[in-house]
């Protein structure tokens, strides 16, 4: 029967009027230790989607994710799943698949006795493991590898079992505890993908941790940005890019330069100058505020090239040039500021117009800076 | 330092009886060329009791009379014997000067040849024929004592009074409530007598004694060695036991209320002694005989047996207070009617055998 | 002022300094390839006076006892082991070890787990270092003494004796049977198995029970499946210090056997000691070592070598 719906769930996708799969509302976790792991975390997740928590350790990440899994009971709030409550249930009662960090593989059974472990202690029909099992390995590209024991499989290998054992039973959800840290960067990227691809298959709801912001924007449908026990923002990766929700997100994500300085009507006021910015949420002028510009959003020219349709322009000198393959990262040192500001630029061949030493006019437009209330 | 002592206490002591005693016959010779002292003897020794009565009765004496030191070795006689008889084979100089030991014990030894003959000493003129071991040639070994394998018990346990039979041991009240030795020693010759045999046929047919203990299994005993038994009745494990009586002595005089009988199959009757291991250095091996010579004299065995509670082999020993008559302490030929004795020689022969069957019993 | 040459570096360096001058001149270097023979000889050393003792204890058992005499024949002959094989109380008391070892095996397996277990996972610091107290406090007791409190407290006049006494209970016997042996030898055998089951424990990462967790094992069969198998090599490790151990205790059935429990070292103390025939206590001991062999192999062929096999992947 739970092999029926969960099928059945699986294919229908994910509509825009379904009901969240996943709700959090108001969750609390309390270690005792002064501040809150988890301070009143909302969301709601729906069918099929992939989300993202994101944030840096010691954000609540993990632990959130933890009490969704049923490993800790939050301090005060609900967890629904599937519409459920599951405060009172074990984890080993919720319809949960997990992949984790270590990948937590069994090293006395075999690749196959691996998946099919959730099978049995599920109490599947025994005469259909088999056939699941070996479903699994091909929806993985592991067909053939059933018998290696798990020290015979290369890492990659590993994580996909351990995907497929997370899914193999085809639980309502599935969550994903950093499983790809420890990898080297190719091989992280890869399974990202990999991942992203088996997630879409299936089209099981999905969250996933981490602190790799790179991986969050590749493979999420929403994103949840994490700090000090404070959800900051849910958004999906290109609002969030867009327009973060505030200062920490737009640090976060992105390369970016700050400035510090004093709200004005249009922008932000320091030493006399004024730029051109637009002001988020609640700021009014005159109070203490922090501008944010991304590196890929300002310009650089020679300094007699006028930057057209830029409210900011100003002057510098290039204090360094880093090449970092398909694009190249300006440090820009600006008198007028007293400060550095970083510019991404897509032109490597540029590298040759902008040596180091070399006067430059940086500008970027008013809606490209946002100021932020400057928070201690 | 201890030379002069020595000498100063000989000196005065020659004057005493003590001296006369313990230098006459041989010892008479030895005073123009008396070998050389050495610091000390060592004498191996059963602990508690038994080595405090063996201290005061012999050690310090002999040690104030000759400034020669004694060491009391305590470990078991059964694992001081390889020792000694690897060291004699090998013609390493033996551990100990001086084993004291169970007659049956010291009787392998002497049929190994490697104890030094004791015919010589000079108190054994005046000693009873209980000094003499049975069926070895002179005296490889001197017996000191006698003592009986008694029935000891518990007197509540019997209101009627004291047993008359060891066939009342197989009373079912009494079921893991009896203890024995854990090779059965002092058990096997009482067992052929009440199990209807004859003592005549130990050791060929010894099928009644084999049969009683069977029965005896039945009551599930308890087995053990000497200070397990006197453990036993202090902590009320037990009610009744074939030992020696200086084990149940023991436990009464820690204020347990134990009785003992010579029940009317009788005890067997064994006997305890000394021996001198071959290769002792010929002064070392002197001294020792002198310190036996003490322990053979009236003063010695006086203080020594009435820590023991057990009856001399040297005539004018007076019996310890509350000893006289007691069963457990034979002195009159009416005494020894209803005890036991069968010849070493005879046990140690069977001894492995008998062992092994009394054990096959209890450990089936 | 510059520090002289000789002050410049601790002490210790140049004491290092002059052992390894020492060495170089006791074990040159032209020797090197020879210098893992030089760390396994001690080793070498003492297994090979082991193999001197058993041949001489294979020749022993070849001799029979003279009671004219009390020595051991010249010539040889089977007479001991024909003695052991017709013999039914060494059958029984061969029976009683063997079955005594195994019985204590698993239970002593069994109380050490849920203690290892929760020495090696409980967050509580003060609960751990409790713990080992507990466990390290018995070996500085001796086996002995150990079993004379065990007299104490289970005898007919001891403590829980006394203490059913109080509500009118006639006193049990528990000591002087098989059980009490066991229950001695388990109490004895208790640490060795925690302290051998702690580090295969402590391997098992966390998580791994976690995982099993959250694909649906309840806590039982997270043991059963995962934690159990898992803890398979440190399992038969301490099985075997345990089987070995106890299948050739003296002091226990010695002590709380009441005299009439005796397993095999117990007869062969009472051969060599007692009735001196060094030959049948020979055989007994040969029969002892091969049966223990025989006994270790099979479970080394049947389970493999657990922790005892090291660096061998599980």
């Amino acid at each position: 029967m739970l092999e029926e719906t969960q099928s059945s769930a699986a294919a229908v996708g994910a509509p825009a009027h379904a009901p969240p799969t996943v709700r959090v509302r108001e969750v609390s976790m309390d270690f005792g230790t002064g501040s809150k792991a988890v301070d009143r975390a909302s969301f709601d997740l729906s069918l099929g989607r992939f989300l993202t928590i994101l944030g840096p350790s010691g954000s609540g990440k993990t632990t959130l994710l933890r009490m969704i899994a049923g490993f800790q009971r939050p301090t005060s709030g609900h967890i629904l799943i599937g519409g459920k409550p599951v405060d009172a249930v074990p984890p080993d009662r919720r319809s949960i698949g997990m992949v984790f960090q270590k990948l937590a593989l069994f090293p006395h059974m075999t690749a196959a006795e691996n998946i099919a472990f959730p099978l049995k202690m599920r109490r599947f029909d025994p005469a259909f493991i088999p056939t699941r099992v070996r479903r699994f390995l091909e929806l993985v590209r592991l067909d053939g590898y059933g018998n290696r024991r798990i020290h015979e499989l290369s890492g990659g290998q590993q994580q996909r079992i351990a995907i497929a054992r997370a899914l193999v039973f085809e639980p309502a959800l599935l969550l994903l505890d950093e499983p790809l840290a420890a990898l080297d960067r190719k091989l992280r990227e890869e399974m990202q993908l990999e991942f992203r691809r088996i997630q879409k298959e299936l089209g099981v709801t999905t969250i996933n941790v981490t602190h790799d912001q790179r991986e969050a924007l590749v493979v999420s449908d929403e994103i949840i940005i994490m700090d000090g026990g404070f959800i900051h923002q849910h958004a999906s990766p290109a609002l969030m890019y867009r327009s973060p929700a505030d200062e920490f997100v737009a640090r976060f994500i992105g390369v970016s330069s700050l400035i510090e300085g004093t709200a004005t009507v249009g922008g932000l006021m320091l030493a006399g100058v004024t730029l051109a910015g637009s002001l988020s949420g609640s700021l009014q002028p005159g109070m203490a505020a922090r501008g944010v510009v991304r590196a890929e959003q300002v310009r650089i020219a020679r300094p007699e090239v006028s930057l057209a349709g830029c409210e900011t322009v100003l002057l510098g000198t290039i204090a360094d040039v880093i090449f970092e393959g398909e694009r190249l990262l300006y440090v820009v040192e600006v008198p007028a500021l007293s400060q550095n500001i970083l510019v991404y630029h897509h032109d490597p061949e540029s590298a040759a117009v902008f040596a180091t030493d070399a006067p430059v006019s940086l500008g970027w437009r008013a809606r490209d800076m946002i100021v932020f209330e400057a928070r201690p | 330092m201890t030379h002069t002592i020595g000498r100063m206490s000989r000196r005065h002591l020659l004057a005493g009886s003590s001296a006369a005693l313990i230098m006459a016959g041989a010892g008479s010779r030895a005073k123009a060329s008396e070998p050389e002292k050495p610091a000390e003897i060592i004498v191996r020794a059963w602990g508690g009791s038994w080595v405090d009565s063996l201290k005061a009765g012999v050690s310090d004496p002999f040690t104030k009379l000759t400034g020669i030191g004694v060491r009391h070795d305590l470990t078991e006689d059964n694992e001081i014997r390889p020792k000694v008889w690897a060291a004699v084979d090998q013609g390493r100089v033996p551990p100990i000067h001086i084993n004291w030991d169970t007659t049956t014990n010291a009787t392998k030894s002497a049929l190994r040849g490697i104890t030094v003959d004791l015919s010589d000493l000079p108190n054994l003129k005046n000693a009873m024929e209980t000094a003499k071991p049975v069926g070895l040639d002179g005296f490889p070994i001197v017996n000191t004592y006698g003592y009986v394998y008694v029935l000891a018990y518990r007197p509540e346990a019997f209101p009627n009074g004291a047993p008359k039979s060891w066939k009342e041991l197989l009373d079912p009240r009494l079921k893991g409530r009896v203890a024995f030795y854990n090779d059965g020693i002092g058990m096997h010759f009482p067992a052929q007598v009440a199990g209807g045999g004859k003592l005549e046929d130990i050791p060929s047919n010894m099928a009644p004694a084999w049969e009683f203990i069977k029965q005896l299994k039945t009551q599930s005993p308890l087995l053990g060695e000497d200070p397990d038994f006197t453990t036993w009745f202090q902590k009320g494990e037990i009610d009744a036991a074939c030992t020696i009586s200086t084990n149940a002595r023991e436990a009464k005089k820690n204020g347990i209320n134990v009785a003992w009988t010579v029940p009317e199959e009788g005890c067997k009757y064994d006997t305890d002694g000394f021996w001198i291991p071959k290769g002792l250095p010929a002064n070392e091996e002197y001294w020792a005989k002198q310190y036996i010579n003490l322990a053979l004299s009236v003063e010695s065995q006086q203080i020594w047996l009435d820590g023991l509670g057990l009856p001399g082999v040297i005539p004018g020993v007076k019996p310890p207070a509350g000893l006289m008559g007691d069963p457990s302490y034979p002195t009159t030929p009416e005494d020894f009617k209803h005890l036991i004795r069968i010849p070493g020689k005879v046990q140690v022969e069977n001894e492995s055998e008998w062992f092994a069957t009394f054990k096959s019993i209890m450990q089936g | 002022m510059p520090p002289s040459i000789k002050a410049r570096y601790p002490l210790t360096w140049r004491v290092m300094d002059a052992l390894e001058w020492l060495a170089d001149r006791l074990w040159p270097r032209s020797m090197s390839r020879h210098t893992g023979w030089l760390l396994i000889a001690p080793s070498l050393i003492i297994v090979g006076s082991l193999v001197v003792g058993m041949i001489e204890i294979a020749d022993t058992s070849l001799r029979t006892l003279d009671t004219a005499t009390f020595r051991m024949s010249e010539s040889y002959s089977l007479a001991n082991y024909q003695k052991l094989a017709t013999s039914d109380v060494y059958l029984t008391v061969a029976w009683r070890s063997l079955l005594g070892a195994v019985l204590t095996t698993a239970l002593t397996l069994i109380l050490a787990f849920p203690y290892a277990y929760i020495m090696v996972r409980t967050r509580s610091a003060a609960a751990r270092k409790a713990l080992l107290i507990c466990l390290f406090l018995p070996f500085f007791i001796g086996q002995v003494v150990r079993a004379y409190g065990w007299l104490i407290i289970l005898g007919n006049d001891g403590i829980i004796n006394q203490a059913t006494g109080l509500i009118g209970l006639d006193p049990h016997r528990f000591l002087f049977n098989f059980p009490a042996v066991v229950f001695g030898l388990v109490q004895y055998m208790l640490p060795f198995a925690v302290l051998m089951l702690a580090p295969a424990l402590t391997a098992i990462p966390e998580e791994v029970e976690t995982a099993a967790k959250s694909l649906g094992a309840s806590w039982p069969r997270t043991m059963r499946h995962v934690v159990l198998p898992m803890a398979r090599p440190g399992l038969i490790g301490a099985g075997l210090v345990v089987l070995t151990l106890s299948l050739t205790d003296f002091a226990m059935p010695a002590m709380l056997g009441g005299g009439s429990q005796d397993f095999i070292a117990n007869a062969i103390y009472d051969q060599f000691f007692r009735t001196s025939d060094a030959g049948l206590g020979a055989a007994l001991t040969l029969l002892l070592v091969m049966g223990g062999t025989f006994l270790v192999g099979v479970v080394l062929s049947v389970f493999g070598a657990g922790t005892l096999a090291a660096g061998r992947r599980a």
